[in-house]
Parts: structure tokens; sequence; C-alpha cells
């Protein structure tokens, strides 16, 4: 084996971990599997770390609908990846009202593109999710109004 | 500053106010990716630090066993990290956490072949070249093996060990886990690893899921480990002890008694 070669089974296996890649030659599915679901467990981890309500507000359906988001989508942080699937489940009309605070929160107070890193935001913004509404002013924020419930 | 000496707990925000008051305390740990490199530290790690407590930056991020060269960016900021909490080493881990430009989002584990004892040594070398203190490196839990591995445990490891001046940070856990889920003698590993280089020792709980063992961090420790560390002890006590503990925070009684079993099983003074 070379370098190249240890580089190239250490991105297949990453690969068949976090973005739906097949199994490389050699390995016994099942332990596989078994890391690849405690990976997920563990950015669900890092998410809800990250994004306290969004967990909260899910409750006992966190764990099963994170890793039905996540799954086969390699990571960004729990801060983005929370924050993706926060947006995603506010376009579908599920986000849970908490949440739906929480995401109105952060995004007067934050500017996340959804490709780059979050940067905190210099001129005032307003911002909804959810019915929730949150202003922001010099770096000051509060929730003008609760999310629907 | 000096090593680490006794029982310890990893310093987390959540149980900052807990861990403040553990009288005994003389060594924490702290998860390097979770400080500023520039300051301030948080200030439940700065009264620590006042107090003469011990800190050591614990990163996990650095991918020490990627057949990459490791990220001069991630050593700078460990670098920065361990000056700015004057430590007398850092640990790492004995993995690697990406590849092909992808995040794993946790430790994995290496083949154990003479190329990925190549590659960590390159790395710790290239590490070592920039971090003010040594590094201790931390052999992980993992749930399988590589198809083709070239040696077992103990040789990865001691080569590793051997081509470099690192310490070890053995995780009574990772050893329990392992054995647990792909197989081996707890036992016999601890009596063919070169305890006298051992700086640390981590425990941590897990718990029994779908057939595994699996290293939470988050659960109770339980009494397999324990006894692991008493056998470890019984061969080579180890200088310090740190309690990992990354969610599911237990009343602080729980905590306490599971501090209190450490230093019984080690022999090494009460803290709470």
């Amino acid at each position: 084996m070379t370098g190249s070669d240890l580089a190239a089974r250490q991105a297949a296996l990453v690969a068949a971990l976090v973005a739906a890649g097949p199994l490389p030659p050699g390995f016994t599915a099942g332990p596989v599997d078994a890391a690849r679901r405690a990976l997920l467990r563990k950015r669900g981890g890092e998410v809800a770390r990250h994004w306290p309500l969004l967990a909260a507000g899910l409750g006992p359906d966190w764990p099963a609908v994170f890793a039905d988001w996540a799954a086969g989508r390699p990571g960004s942080g729990g801060l983005r990846d929370g924050w993706d699937l926060a947006r995603a489940l506010r376009d579908r009309g599920v986000l849970p009202p908490v949440a739906a605070e929480e995401l109105a929160l952060r995004e007067a107070t934050v500017h996340y593109d959804g490709r780059r890193h979050p940067r905190p935001r210099r001129l005032p913004a307003v911002r909804r999710a959810g019915g929730a509404v949150a202003v922001q002013l010099a770096g000051r924020v509060r929730l003008l109004r609760p999310a629907r419930r | 500053m000096t090593g680490p000496v006794g029982v310890g707990i990893g310093w987390r925000p959540e149980i900052a106010g807990f861990v403040a008051e553990l009288p005994g305390l003389r060594f924490v740990e702290v998860v390097a990716e979770a400080l500023a490199a520039t300051g301030p530290l948080p200030d439940g790690l700065a009264d620590l630090r006042g107090r003469g407590v011990t800190v050591v930056p614990h990163g996990v991020r650095l991918s020490l066993g990627g057949a990459e060269p490791v990220d001069p960016a991630r050593v700078a900021h460990l670098a920065r990290v361990a000056a700015l909490v004057d430590a007398p080493l850092v640990s790492e881990h004995i993995a690697f956490v990406r590849a092909g430009g992808l995040e794993a989002g946790h430790l994995l584990p290496l083949p154990r072949s003479r190329e990925a004892v190549a590659a960590v040594v390159a790395n710790v070398r290239r590490a070592r070249a920039e971090l003010p203190v040594p590094i201790a490196l931390e052999p992980i839990a993992a749930l399988f093996d590589w198809p083709d591995d070239e040696l077992d445990e103990a040789d990865f490891l001691t080569e590793i060990l051997a081509a470099t001046d690192a310490s070890l940070l053995l995780d009574v856990a990772n050893v329990h886990a392992n054995a647990r889920n792909r197989g081996g003698d707890p036992l016999a590993l601890l009596d063919r690893l070169p305890l006298e280089r051992v700086a640390y020792v981590h425990v941590a709980g897990g718990a029994e899921q779908g057939g595994y063992y699996h290293d939470t961090h988050t659960d109770p420790v339980p009494a397999e480990v324990l006894d692991l560390v008493r056998e470890l002890c019984s061969r080579r006590r180890p200088p310090a002890l740190l309690l990992e503990r990354d969610g599911h925070y237990p009343p602080a009684a729980e905590l306490r008694a599971e501090l209190d079993a450490l230093a019984a099983a080690s022999g090494h003074p009460v803290i709470t």
C-alpha cells in the first residue's frame, strides 16, 4: 500500500460512512453500518448543542428526524447542519414553534447564505419563521411576536 | 505547570459550576477546538487556572492519522491554546476524521499497517515541530476493523510510540469497547502496552445498543471499565486518570460518586 492508496482508501471509507458511498472492498457491512449510525447520533448531539430548541421542540422525534435528514448528507458542522435542517423543516411547515423562534432570532443576528460559515450581521434585520418575528438592532435581538402554536 | 496528577474531569461549560466546586481537583482537560486561540478563556476555566489547576487541551479534529499532512492552521490553533492555558502537554487521537474533502464527524480507525504507522508518525512530527509542549496520543474505540491489518493493536501502538516522543493517553473505556466489539483480551493488551509511557488515562461511560457497546460519554461508567482501571493500576498506576462526560449530565451526586469510584479503583486521593 502506498501513501496515495491509504488516502484513497480513507476517502472511500468516509464516503461510505457519510455520503452514501459503496462499502469499500473487504470491509464487513454490519459493523461499518453500526459505525455509520453512531456517527449520525454523534452529529445529532452536536447539532442539538448548537440548536437546543430545535432538538427540544421535536422531542422524542428528534433523533429520527435528524438521522433521516442527515443520512447520506456530509456534515458541515453542528451550527450549519442545524441551520440547514431548521430551514428545511420551516419550508415544509413542520418546524416546531420553539424551534421557529430560535431560527428567527438566529437569522436576525447572523447572516448565513447556506454555503459559507455564518457571520454576524452588521445592519439591523427583521426575520420571520413559522409566524415568529425577531428584530435585531445594533446587535441586540428580541422576539416581536411568538410563533404560531 | 506540572503534568496531570490524580483524578481529573473533562471541563465542559455545562458542568463548569460542578467542576469549580471540586476541592481536591488538580487537573482538567478541555476540548481544544472549543477554545478561541486568542482568548479570553471561559470564566470557569480561567478561575481553575488561577487556582493552579493543570489544564490539558485535548484535540479532536487534527486527524493525525490522515494520509494527508496535518493542517498547519489546526496545529497552530492547538499550539496557541496550549500557550493560553500554560499547558504541560496536549493530547490528540490516533485516528483520522476527514478524507477526500469529507468530514466524518468523529474519530475513525486506521488500518493497523506499517503505512498507517508511517502516516501517523509523520503527522506527529509535523505537529510536534510547531507545538510548545509534548503530545500524548490516544488510541480510539472503533466498531469495525480494516480488512488487511498487518499488526495487532499492541504492536501498532508500540511502533507509533517508538518512532515519536509522544506519550500515551490510554482510554480504558476504549480498551473495553474494542474488546467487546472487535474481540481480543483487554488484559492481554494491558500486559503488552508500554505502560511507562502513559501520561494519563481516560475513563468514560457507555451503553449497549444494537448489539454493540457504544463509548457514548453520556452514560454511567460500567463496572467492567472500573475493573479494567483496577487491572491497569495493579500493573502500573498511571499518574492521572480523567473522567470524560459529554452530555446527559447526571445530578451532581452521581457525578461525584463516579469520581470517587475512580479514586477508589486507582488509589488516587478523593477529589470531591
